[in-house]
Protein backbone atom coordinates (compact mmCIF):
# COMPACT_ATOMS: atom_id res chain seq x y z
CA UNK A 1 0.00 0.00 0.00
CA UNK A 2 1.52 2.79 -1.07
CA UNK A 3 1.73 6.14 1.30
CA UNK A 4 0.53 8.83 -0.24
CA UNK A 5 2.06 11.97 1.92
CA UNK A 6 2.48 15.70 0.54
CA UNK A 7 2.23 17.49 -2.54
CA UNK A 8 4.21 16.37 -5.34
CA UNK A 9 3.44 18.43 -8.93
CA UNK A 10 1.11 21.14 -8.17
CA UNK A 11 0.05 23.38 -11.51
CA UNK A 12 -1.97 26.82 -10.16
CA UNK A 13 -3.75 28.57 -12.80
CA UNK A 14 -0.95 27.86 -15.76
CA UNK A 15 -1.27 29.34 -19.06
CA UNK A 16 1.75 28.27 -21.42
CA UNK A 17 1.86 29.75 -24.89
CA UNK A 18 4.26 29.09 -27.83
CA UNK A 19 4.89 32.35 -29.60
CA UNK A 20 1.56 33.77 -30.08
CA UNK A 21 -0.63 30.01 -29.91
CA UNK A 22 -1.59 29.28 -26.54
CA UNK A 23 -1.02 25.12 -26.12
CA UNK A 24 -2.53 25.38 -22.52
CA UNK A 25 -4.68 27.53 -21.01
CA UNK A 26 -5.94 28.03 -16.70
CA UNK A 27 -4.85 24.76 -15.81
CA UNK A 28 -5.03 23.83 -11.79
CA UNK A 29 -4.62 20.64 -10.66
CA UNK A 30 -2.68 18.70 -7.45
CA UNK A 31 -0.89 15.39 -7.91
CA UNK A 32 -0.21 13.62 -4.36
CA UNK A 33 2.95 11.72 -3.62
CA UNK A 34 2.98 8.40 -5.50
CA UNK A 35 -0.44 8.66 -7.16
CA UNK A 36 -1.06 7.68 -10.54
CA UNK A 37 -2.65 10.11 -13.33
CA UNK A 38 -4.09 9.34 -16.60
CA UNK A 39 -3.96 12.35 -18.74
CA UNK A 40 -5.70 12.20 -21.83
CA UNK A 41 -6.96 14.21 -24.97
CA UNK A 42 -7.21 15.07 -28.56
CA UNK A 43 -3.90 15.63 -30.69
CA UNK A 44 -2.77 19.04 -29.67
CA UNK A 45 -4.26 19.64 -26.66
CA UNK A 46 -2.02 20.30 -24.27
CA UNK A 47 -1.07 17.07 -23.15
CA UNK A 48 2.91 16.90 -23.86
CA UNK A 49 2.91 20.48 -22.93
CA UNK A 50 1.54 19.30 -19.39
CA UNK A 51 4.46 17.28 -19.41
CA UNK A 52 7.44 19.71 -20.43
CA UNK A 53 5.81 22.24 -17.69
CA UNK A 54 6.46 19.94 -15.19
CA UNK A 55 10.49 19.41 -16.19
CA UNK A 56 10.56 23.15 -16.71
CA UNK A 57 11.08 23.18 -20.00
CA UNK A 58 8.54 24.95 -20.89
CA UNK A 59 7.81 28.10 -18.69
CA UNK A 60 3.80 29.55 -17.98
CA UNK A 61 3.26 32.43 -19.24
CA UNK A 62 0.84 33.04 -15.92
CA UNK A 63 0.35 31.18 -12.97
CA UNK A 64 3.14 28.36 -11.63
CA UNK A 65 4.00 24.92 -11.40
CA UNK A 66 5.23 23.39 -8.39
CA UNK A 67 7.13 20.45 -8.43
CA UNK A 68 8.40 18.49 -5.61
CA UNK A 69 8.48 21.78 -3.66
CA UNK A 70 11.00 23.96 -6.82
CA UNK A 71 9.14 26.25 -8.69
CA UNK A 72 10.23 28.47 -11.71
CA UNK A 73 13.62 28.44 -12.64
CA UNK A 74 14.14 25.74 -9.53
CA UNK A 75 12.40 23.20 -12.01
CA UNK A 76 15.67 22.96 -13.62
CA UNK A 77 17.45 21.68 -10.43
CA UNK A 78 15.15 18.74 -10.02
CA UNK A 79 14.95 17.49 -13.50
CA UNK A 80 17.22 14.51 -11.94
CA UNK A 81 14.88 13.74 -9.45
CA UNK A 82 11.83 12.98 -12.83
CA UNK A 83 12.09 10.13 -15.24
CA UNK A 84 11.06 10.80 -18.51
CA UNK A 85 10.33 8.25 -21.13
CA UNK A 86 8.79 10.45 -24.29
CA UNK A 87 6.61 9.94 -27.34
CA UNK A 88 8.90 7.47 -29.41
CA UNK A 89 10.24 7.99 -31.65
CA UNK A 90 13.02 5.65 -33.37
CA UNK A 91 16.45 5.36 -32.16
CA UNK A 92 19.21 5.94 -34.43
CA UNK A 93 19.66 2.68 -36.09
CA UNK A 94 23.09 3.60 -36.67
CA UNK A 95 24.45 5.28 -33.42
CA UNK A 96 27.57 3.09 -32.33
CA UNK A 97 25.87 2.45 -28.76
CA UNK A 98 24.77 -0.35 -27.21
CA UNK A 99 21.34 -1.19 -24.69
CA UNK A 100 23.46 -1.56 -21.88
CA UNK A 101 25.17 2.28 -22.29
CA UNK A 102 22.05 3.71 -23.91
CA UNK A 103 20.40 2.97 -20.13
CA UNK A 104 23.36 4.04 -18.78
CA UNK A 105 23.14 7.50 -19.56
CA UNK A 106 20.13 8.02 -17.40
CA UNK A 107 22.58 8.31 -14.69
CA UNK A 108 24.54 11.14 -16.59
CA UNK A 109 23.30 13.82 -14.82
CA UNK A 110 24.01 12.28 -11.51
CA UNK A 111 28.00 12.40 -11.91
CA UNK A 112 28.61 15.64 -13.07
CA UNK A 113 31.80 16.02 -14.77
CA UNK A 114 34.66 14.06 -13.12
CA UNK A 115 32.94 11.12 -10.67
CA UNK A 116 32.74 7.97 -12.07
CA UNK A 117 30.22 5.33 -11.78
CA UNK A 118 30.21 3.80 -8.61
CA UNK A 119 29.52 -0.04 -8.27
CA UNK A 120 26.48 0.32 -6.96
CA UNK A 121 24.93 2.55 -9.99
CA UNK A 122 26.48 0.22 -12.15
CA UNK A 123 24.39 -2.20 -10.42
CA UNK A 124 21.02 0.04 -10.55
CA UNK A 125 21.58 -0.02 -14.71
CA UNK A 126 21.87 -4.15 -14.55
CA UNK A 127 18.59 -4.19 -12.44
CA UNK A 128 16.77 -1.61 -14.83
CA UNK A 129 17.44 -3.86 -17.58
CA UNK A 130 16.03 -7.02 -15.63
CA UNK A 131 12.92 -5.05 -14.64
CA UNK A 132 12.48 -4.37 -18.17
CA UNK A 133 13.40 -7.30 -19.35
CA UNK A 134 16.37 -6.06 -21.64
CA UNK A 135 19.04 -8.07 -19.61
CA UNK A 136 19.75 -10.65 -22.58
CA UNK A 137 20.03 -7.52 -25.24
CA UNK A 138 22.08 -5.52 -23.22
CA UNK A 139 25.58 -6.35 -25.50
CA UNK A 140 22.71 -5.61 -28.61
CA UNK A 141 23.29 -2.32 -30.62
CA UNK A 142 20.26 0.24 -29.02
CA UNK A 143 19.13 1.29 -32.53
CA UNK A 144 18.41 -2.06 -33.65
CA UNK A 145 15.70 -3.22 -31.05
CA UNK A 146 12.26 -3.69 -32.48
CA UNK A 147 9.71 -0.80 -31.12
CA UNK A 148 8.49 -2.24 -28.22
CA UNK A 149 11.93 -2.92 -27.12
CA UNK A 150 13.24 0.75 -27.73
CA UNK A 151 10.45 1.99 -25.48
CA UNK A 152 11.34 -0.73 -22.75
CA UNK A 153 15.03 1.01 -23.13
CA UNK A 154 13.59 4.58 -22.62
CA UNK A 155 11.88 3.00 -19.19
CA UNK A 156 15.03 1.39 -17.79
CA UNK A 157 16.81 4.37 -18.75
CA UNK A 158 14.75 6.74 -16.54
CA UNK A 159 14.37 4.47 -13.99
CA UNK A 160 18.28 4.32 -13.35
CA UNK A 161 18.09 7.80 -12.20
CA UNK A 162 16.14 6.65 -9.07
CA UNK A 163 13.15 9.34 -9.64
CA UNK A 164 10.67 10.08 -7.49
CA UNK A 165 8.32 11.03 -10.25
CA UNK A 166 7.87 9.12 -14.09
CA UNK A 167 6.65 10.43 -17.07
CA UNK A 168 4.83 9.09 -20.02
CA UNK A 169 4.34 10.38 -22.97
CA UNK A 170 2.47 7.82 -25.03
CA UNK A 171 4.45 4.81 -24.49
CA UNK A 172 2.58 2.89 -26.33
CA UNK A 173 2.52 4.84 -29.56
CA UNK A 174 3.29 2.71 -32.50
CA UNK A 175 3.48 -0.49 -30.98
CA UNK A 176 1.25 -3.28 -31.45
CA UNK A 177 -1.56 -4.69 -28.94
CA UNK A 178 0.23 -7.46 -27.54
CA UNK A 179 3.65 -5.25 -26.75
CA UNK A 180 1.07 -2.40 -25.44
CA UNK A 181 -0.11 -4.54 -23.00
CA UNK A 182 3.37 -5.53 -21.96
CA UNK A 183 4.39 -2.08 -21.36
CA UNK A 184 1.72 -0.97 -19.58
CA UNK A 185 1.56 -3.52 -17.17
CA UNK A 186 5.15 -3.29 -16.71
CA UNK A 187 4.34 0.42 -15.73
CA UNK A 188 1.91 -0.72 -13.47
CA UNK A 189 4.33 -2.97 -11.43
CA UNK A 190 7.07 -0.55 -11.36
CA UNK A 191 4.58 1.95 -9.93
CA UNK A 192 3.34 -0.26 -7.40
CA UNK A 193 6.48 -1.56 -6.29
CA UNK A 194 8.44 1.66 -6.34
CA UNK A 195 5.65 4.27 -5.34
CA UNK A 196 6.43 6.50 -7.85
CA UNK A 197 4.10 9.67 -8.63
CA UNK A 198 3.42 9.03 -11.88
CA UNK A 199 2.15 10.75 -14.75
CA UNK A 200 0.85 8.60 -18.11
CA UNK A 201 -0.48 10.32 -21.15
CA UNK A 202 -2.56 8.40 -23.98
CA UNK A 203 -5.20 8.38 -26.18
CA UNK A 204 -6.53 4.89 -24.83
CA UNK A 205 -8.19 5.21 -21.15
CA UNK A 206 -8.56 1.31 -21.61
CA UNK A 207 -4.88 1.40 -20.90
CA UNK A 208 -4.69 2.96 -17.84
CA UNK A 209 -8.15 2.17 -15.56
CA UNK A 210 -6.99 -0.63 -13.87
CA UNK A 211 -4.19 1.55 -12.32
CA UNK A 212 -4.87 5.04 -12.28
CA UNK A 213 -5.76 7.13 -8.89
CA UNK A 214 -7.00 10.17 -11.24
CA UNK A 215 -7.85 11.43 -14.53
CA UNK A 216 -7.32 14.62 -16.34
CA UNK A 217 -8.58 15.49 -19.49
CA UNK A 218 -7.43 18.35 -21.20
CA UNK A 219 -8.62 20.13 -24.24
CA UNK A 220 -6.10 23.26 -23.97
CA UNK A 221 -7.99 24.03 -20.79
CA UNK A 222 -8.90 21.55 -18.46
CA UNK A 223 -11.94 19.84 -18.77
CA UNK A 224 -12.38 17.46 -16.04
CA UNK A 225 -10.00 16.20 -13.45
CA UNK A 226 -10.37 13.33 -10.96
CA UNK A 227 -11.19 10.53 -9.92
CA UNK A 228 -12.38 7.36 -12.64
CA UNK A 229 -15.39 7.60 -11.99
CA UNK A 230 -15.81 11.25 -11.58
CA UNK A 231 -13.91 11.93 -15.77
CA UNK A 232 -14.83 8.97 -17.26
CA UNK A 233 -18.62 9.10 -17.55
CA UNK A 234 -20.13 9.22 -21.38
CA UNK A 235 -20.32 12.65 -21.87
CA UNK A 236 -16.54 13.34 -20.84
CA UNK A 237 -16.10 10.57 -23.28
CA UNK A 238 -18.18 11.40 -26.25
CA UNK A 239 -16.44 14.84 -25.81
CA UNK A 240 -12.81 12.98 -26.31
CA UNK A 241 -13.56 10.63 -28.82
CA UNK A 242 -16.04 12.90 -30.76
CA UNK A 243 -18.76 9.45 -31.47
CA UNK A 244 -20.30 7.03 -29.39
CA UNK A 245 -18.96 5.83 -26.58
CA UNK A 246 -19.70 2.11 -24.96
CA UNK A 247 -19.63 0.34 -21.74
CA UNK A 248 -18.47 -3.02 -21.46
CA UNK A 249 -17.57 -5.20 -18.74
CA UNK A 250 -15.71 -8.55 -18.90
CA UNK A 251 -13.90 -10.36 -16.01
CA UNK A 252 -14.86 -7.60 -13.53
CA UNK A 253 -13.35 -5.02 -15.56
CA UNK A 254 -14.64 -2.30 -17.20
CA UNK A 255 -13.62 -1.26 -21.00
CA UNK A 256 -14.19 1.92 -22.99
CA UNK A 257 -15.08 0.95 -26.13
CA UNK A 258 -15.18 3.58 -28.93
CA UNK A 259 -14.27 4.53 -32.79
CA UNK A 260 -11.04 6.64 -32.23
CA UNK A 261 -11.60 10.29 -33.33
CA UNK A 262 -9.84 13.30 -32.63
CA UNK A 263 -11.36 16.76 -32.18
CA UNK B 1 65.85 6.64 -46.80
CA UNK B 2 65.10 8.45 -43.85
CA UNK B 3 67.35 11.17 -44.36
CA UNK B 4 64.65 13.65 -44.45
CA UNK B 5 63.66 12.95 -40.68
CA UNK B 6 66.61 14.62 -39.82
CA UNK B 7 65.24 18.04 -41.37
CA UNK B 8 63.88 20.37 -39.16
CA UNK B 9 60.70 21.07 -41.06
CA UNK B 10 60.46 17.96 -41.82
CA UNK B 11 60.12 16.99 -37.89
CA UNK B 12 57.84 20.13 -37.33
CA UNK B 13 55.38 18.86 -40.38
CA UNK B 14 55.48 15.62 -39.00
CA UNK B 15 54.27 16.68 -35.32
CA UNK B 16 51.81 19.20 -36.68
CA UNK B 17 50.49 15.66 -38.94
CA UNK B 18 49.99 14.16 -35.88
CA UNK B 19 48.19 17.18 -33.90
CA UNK B 20 46.38 17.81 -36.92
CA UNK B 21 45.56 14.04 -37.34
CA UNK B 22 44.48 13.68 -33.79
CA UNK B 23 42.31 16.36 -33.21
CA UNK B 24 40.49 16.28 -36.64
CA UNK B 25 40.24 12.72 -36.00
CA UNK B 26 38.50 13.37 -32.56
CA UNK B 27 36.35 16.13 -34.12
CA UNK B 28 35.36 14.00 -36.41
CA UNK B 29 33.34 11.46 -34.25
CA UNK B 30 30.76 14.18 -33.74
CA UNK B 31 31.04 15.22 -37.43
CA UNK B 32 29.64 12.01 -38.56
CA UNK B 33 26.94 11.32 -35.67
CA UNK B 34 25.70 14.56 -35.85
CA UNK B 35 25.47 15.32 -39.46
CA UNK B 36 27.86 18.00 -39.01
CA UNK B 37 29.65 17.81 -42.05
CA UNK B 38 28.40 21.32 -44.03
CA UNK B 39 29.55 23.07 -40.52
CA UNK B 40 32.70 21.73 -41.02
CA UNK B 41 32.93 22.83 -44.38
CA UNK B 42 31.29 26.05 -44.20
CA UNK B 43 34.03 27.01 -41.17
CA UNK B 44 36.75 25.80 -43.58
CA UNK B 45 35.65 28.58 -45.82
CA UNK B 46 34.76 30.77 -43.22
CA UNK B 47 38.59 30.98 -41.80
CA UNK B 48 39.82 31.97 -45.61
CA UNK B 49 37.71 35.49 -44.70
CA UNK B 50 40.51 35.57 -41.10
CA UNK B 51 43.67 34.32 -42.81
CA UNK B 52 42.86 37.65 -45.25
CA UNK B 53 41.78 39.66 -42.70
CA UNK B 54 45.41 38.48 -41.11
CA UNK B 55 47.67 39.46 -43.85
CA UNK B 56 46.32 42.51 -44.46
CA UNK B 57 46.60 43.47 -40.89
CA UNK B 58 50.26 41.92 -41.23
CA UNK B 59 48.89 39.64 -38.01
CA UNK B 60 49.46 36.12 -37.78
CA UNK B 61 46.76 35.02 -40.22
CA UNK B 62 45.79 31.57 -37.74
CA UNK B 63 45.23 34.24 -35.05
CA UNK B 64 42.97 36.00 -37.09
CA UNK B 65 41.42 32.62 -38.53
CA UNK B 66 40.48 32.20 -35.11
CA UNK B 67 38.42 34.61 -34.24
CA UNK B 68 36.95 34.60 -37.39
CA UNK B 69 36.29 31.04 -37.39
CA UNK B 70 34.75 31.75 -33.73
CA UNK B 71 32.45 34.62 -34.76
CA UNK B 72 31.07 32.80 -38.01
CA UNK B 73 30.69 29.82 -35.64
CA UNK B 74 28.58 32.29 -33.11
CA UNK B 75 26.29 33.97 -35.83
CA UNK B 76 25.47 30.42 -37.18
CA UNK B 77 23.74 29.81 -33.66
CA UNK B 78 22.42 32.87 -33.35
CA UNK B 79 20.94 32.90 -37.12
CA UNK B 80 19.42 29.29 -36.40
CA UNK B 81 17.92 29.88 -32.62
CA UNK B 82 17.09 34.13 -33.00
CA UNK B 83 15.76 33.86 -36.37
CA UNK B 84 14.57 30.52 -36.61
CA UNK B 85 16.93 29.03 -39.42
CA UNK B 86 17.78 25.73 -40.24
CA UNK B 87 21.21 24.94 -39.48
CA UNK B 88 22.34 24.19 -43.13
CA UNK B 89 20.77 27.71 -44.18
CA UNK B 90 22.47 29.36 -41.33
CA UNK B 91 25.76 27.96 -42.24
CA UNK B 92 25.45 28.47 -46.05
CA UNK B 93 24.84 32.45 -45.43
CA UNK B 94 27.77 33.17 -43.12
CA UNK B 95 30.45 31.09 -45.20
CA UNK B 96 29.80 32.75 -47.95
CA UNK B 97 29.37 36.41 -46.19
CA UNK B 98 32.57 35.36 -44.48
CA UNK B 99 34.27 34.06 -48.10
CA UNK B 100 33.40 37.49 -49.60
CA UNK B 101 34.63 39.54 -46.43
CA UNK B 102 38.21 37.11 -47.70
CA UNK B 103 37.85 38.18 -51.46
CA UNK B 104 37.26 42.43 -50.29
CA UNK B 105 40.69 41.75 -47.77
CA UNK B 106 42.48 40.50 -50.58
CA UNK B 107 41.32 43.60 -52.61
CA UNK B 108 42.11 46.15 -49.96
CA UNK B 109 46.00 44.98 -49.37
CA UNK B 110 48.13 46.86 -51.08
CA UNK B 111 50.69 44.71 -52.35
CA UNK B 112 49.66 40.31 -53.81
CA UNK B 113 50.39 38.34 -51.32
CA UNK B 114 50.45 34.55 -53.14
CA UNK B 115 50.65 33.63 -49.49
CA UNK B 116 47.14 33.71 -48.59
CA UNK B 117 46.11 31.63 -51.54
CA UNK B 118 48.16 28.80 -49.84
CA UNK B 119 46.36 28.43 -46.75
CA UNK B 120 43.34 27.17 -49.59
CA UNK B 121 45.54 23.83 -50.05
CA UNK B 122 47.88 23.67 -47.17
CA UNK B 123 51.42 23.14 -47.44
CA UNK B 124 52.51 21.35 -44.10
CA UNK B 125 55.94 21.48 -45.12
CA UNK B 126 55.77 25.24 -44.30
CA UNK B 127 54.50 25.02 -40.80
CA UNK B 128 56.87 27.07 -38.57
CA UNK B 129 57.95 26.64 -34.97
CA UNK B 130 55.26 29.49 -33.63
CA UNK B 131 52.35 27.84 -36.20
CA UNK B 132 53.37 24.14 -34.72
CA UNK B 133 53.04 26.11 -30.98
CA UNK B 134 49.30 27.35 -31.57
CA UNK B 135 48.49 24.36 -33.69
CA UNK B 136 49.30 22.42 -30.81
CA UNK B 137 47.53 24.21 -28.31
CA UNK B 138 44.67 24.77 -30.31
CA UNK B 139 44.40 20.77 -30.12
CA UNK B 140 45.48 20.41 -26.51
CA UNK B 141 42.16 22.38 -26.24
CA UNK B 142 39.79 20.88 -28.58
CA UNK B 143 40.83 17.28 -27.27
CA UNK B 144 40.74 18.46 -23.42
CA UNK B 145 37.53 19.74 -23.70
CA UNK B 146 36.14 16.64 -25.36
CA UNK B 147 37.56 14.42 -22.66
CA UNK B 148 36.09 16.65 -20.04
CA UNK B 149 32.76 16.51 -21.30
CA UNK B 150 32.82 13.67 -22.90
CA UNK B 151 29.83 11.78 -21.47
CA UNK B 152 27.61 15.03 -22.00
CA UNK B 153 28.66 14.97 -25.57
CA UNK B 154 27.42 11.52 -25.91
CA UNK B 155 24.26 11.86 -24.88
CA UNK B 156 23.89 15.48 -26.50
CA UNK B 157 24.65 13.52 -29.64
CA UNK B 158 22.99 10.39 -29.10
CA UNK B 159 19.43 11.65 -27.64
CA UNK B 160 19.50 15.97 -27.71
CA UNK B 161 15.86 15.91 -26.21
CA UNK B 162 16.40 13.31 -23.80
CA UNK B 163 19.86 15.08 -22.65
CA UNK B 164 18.03 18.49 -22.09
CA UNK B 165 14.77 16.62 -20.44
CA UNK B 166 17.44 15.31 -17.61
CA UNK B 167 18.56 18.61 -16.96
CA UNK B 168 22.24 19.13 -19.70
CA UNK B 169 22.95 22.12 -20.61
CA UNK B 170 21.98 21.38 -24.58
CA UNK B 171 22.37 25.05 -26.00
CA UNK B 172 25.35 25.26 -23.75
CA UNK B 173 27.03 22.45 -25.49
CA UNK B 174 25.71 22.31 -28.80
CA UNK B 175 27.23 26.08 -29.19
CA UNK B 176 30.66 24.55 -27.51
CA UNK B 177 30.18 21.71 -29.79
CA UNK B 178 30.46 24.36 -33.00
CA UNK B 179 33.47 26.63 -31.41
CA UNK B 180 35.75 23.40 -30.85
CA UNK B 181 34.94 22.47 -34.45
CA UNK B 182 35.89 25.99 -35.54
CA UNK B 183 39.04 25.66 -33.61
CA UNK B 184 40.07 22.07 -35.19
CA UNK B 185 39.56 23.82 -38.77
CA UNK B 186 42.28 26.25 -37.82
CA UNK B 187 44.52 23.98 -36.49
CA UNK B 188 44.21 22.19 -39.65
CA UNK B 189 44.64 24.92 -42.02
CA UNK B 190 48.01 25.07 -42.90
CA UNK B 191 48.40 21.37 -42.99
CA UNK B 192 45.38 20.08 -45.69
CA UNK B 193 44.25 23.79 -46.27
CA UNK B 194 40.73 25.14 -46.54
CA UNK B 195 39.79 23.18 -49.57
CA UNK B 196 39.90 19.91 -48.10
CA UNK B 197 40.58 20.44 -44.11
CA UNK B 198 36.51 18.90 -44.59
CA UNK B 199 37.92 16.08 -45.70
CA UNK B 200 39.98 14.88 -42.29
CA UNK B 201 36.95 16.05 -40.16
CA UNK B 202 34.99 13.35 -42.09
CA UNK B 203 36.23 11.12 -43.68
CA UNK B 204 38.96 9.45 -40.67
CA UNK B 205 35.64 9.14 -38.04
CA UNK B 206 33.77 7.75 -41.07
CA UNK B 207 36.35 5.51 -41.84
CA UNK B 208 36.07 4.04 -37.69
CA UNK B 209 32.50 4.35 -37.87
CA UNK B 210 32.57 0.84 -40.41
CA UNK B 211 34.23 -0.86 -38.32
CA UNK B 212 32.69 -0.47 -34.83
CA UNK B 213 29.62 -0.06 -33.07
CA UNK B 214 30.79 0.75 -29.71
CA UNK B 215 31.40 4.60 -29.37
CA UNK B 216 34.38 5.02 -27.46
CA UNK B 217 36.06 2.30 -29.73
CA UNK B 218 34.99 4.91 -31.95
CA UNK B 219 37.15 7.29 -31.02
CA UNK B 220 40.55 5.31 -31.31
CA UNK B 221 40.15 4.19 -34.54
CA UNK B 222 39.27 7.51 -36.23
CA UNK B 223 42.82 8.67 -34.34
CA UNK B 224 44.70 5.70 -35.98
CA UNK B 225 42.76 6.69 -39.27
CA UNK B 226 43.08 10.40 -39.35
CA UNK B 227 47.22 10.16 -37.82
CA UNK B 228 47.86 7.54 -40.65
CA UNK B 229 46.70 9.43 -43.14
CA UNK B 230 48.53 12.60 -42.52
CA UNK B 231 51.76 11.41 -41.49
CA UNK B 232 52.16 8.38 -44.19
CA UNK B 233 50.42 11.52 -46.85
CA UNK B 234 53.03 13.65 -45.71
CA UNK B 235 55.94 11.43 -46.21
CA UNK B 236 54.53 10.39 -49.58
CA UNK B 237 54.10 13.80 -50.42
CA UNK B 238 57.55 14.56 -50.28
CA UNK B 239 58.78 11.25 -51.83
CA UNK B 240 56.67 12.27 -54.80
CA UNK B 241 56.89 15.95 -54.10
CA UNK B 242 53.38 16.10 -54.58
CA UNK B 243 50.76 18.37 -52.96
CA UNK B 244 51.07 17.30 -48.70
CA UNK B 245 47.03 18.26 -48.38
CA UNK B 246 45.93 15.85 -51.41
CA UNK B 247 47.90 13.09 -50.39
CA UNK B 248 46.70 13.08 -47.50
CA UNK B 249 43.54 13.00 -48.27
CA UNK B 250 43.78 10.46 -50.67
CA UNK B 251 45.15 8.35 -48.01
CA UNK B 252 42.74 9.02 -46.09
CA UNK B 253 39.83 8.14 -48.55
CA UNK B 254 41.55 4.85 -49.05
CA UNK B 255 41.94 3.63 -45.84
CA UNK B 256 37.89 4.47 -45.69
CA UNK B 257 37.72 2.44 -48.79
CA UNK B 258 39.51 -0.62 -47.31
CA UNK B 259 37.21 -0.40 -44.06
CA UNK B 260 34.07 -0.07 -45.94
CA UNK B 261 35.11 -3.26 -48.03
CA UNK B 262 35.90 -5.02 -44.82
CA UNK B 263 33.42 -3.61 -42.66
CA UNK B 264 32.83 -6.33 -39.79
CA UNK B 265 29.62 -4.78 -39.47
CA UNK B 266 28.01 -6.73 -42.50
CA UNK B 267 28.16 -9.90 -40.19
CA UNK B 268 25.46 -10.92 -38.46
CA UNK B 269 24.85 -13.07 -35.58
CA UNK B 270 24.56 -16.71 -36.71
CA UNK B 271 21.78 -17.82 -34.16
CA UNK B 272 19.44 -14.10 -33.77
CA UNK B 273 20.65 -12.58 -37.07
CA UNK B 274 21.04 -9.31 -35.26
CA UNK B 275 24.43 -7.39 -35.18
CA UNK B 276 25.98 -7.47 -32.57
CA UNK B 277 28.59 -4.55 -30.47
CA UNK B 278 31.69 -5.35 -31.89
Amino acid sequence: MVQLTGTSVRFDHVTVAYQQSVAVEDVSFELKSGEFLGIIGPNGSGKTTLLRAVLGLVRPVSGSVTVLGATGRDLTNIRRQIGYVPQRRSLDPQFPISVRDAVAMGLYPLLGLFRRPTDDERARVEQALAAVGLSDSAGHVAGHLSGGQQQRLLIARALVQEPQILLLDEPTSAVDVATRFTIVDLVRKLHAERGLTTLYVTHDVNEVLPCVDKVLYINRSLRAFGSCVQVLNRETLESLYGGRVIFAEDGGRRYVVVGDSHA
Amino acid sequence: MLDFLHYGFMQRAILSSVVVGTTCSCIGVFVVLRGMAFAGSGLAHAAFGGVALGFLLAVNPLFAAVLFCLGTAGLIQVASRRAQLRMDAAIGIFFAFAMALGVLFIGLMKRYDARVYGYLFGNVLGVTAGNLVLMAVLGLAVIGAVGLLYRQLKFLTFDEDMAEASGLPTGFLAVLLLGLLALTVVVSLKTVGIILVEALLVTPAATAYQLTHRYGMMFILSWIAGVTSCVSGLIISYVLGIPSGAAIVIVATALFALAALFSPKRRKCRVCGRESVA
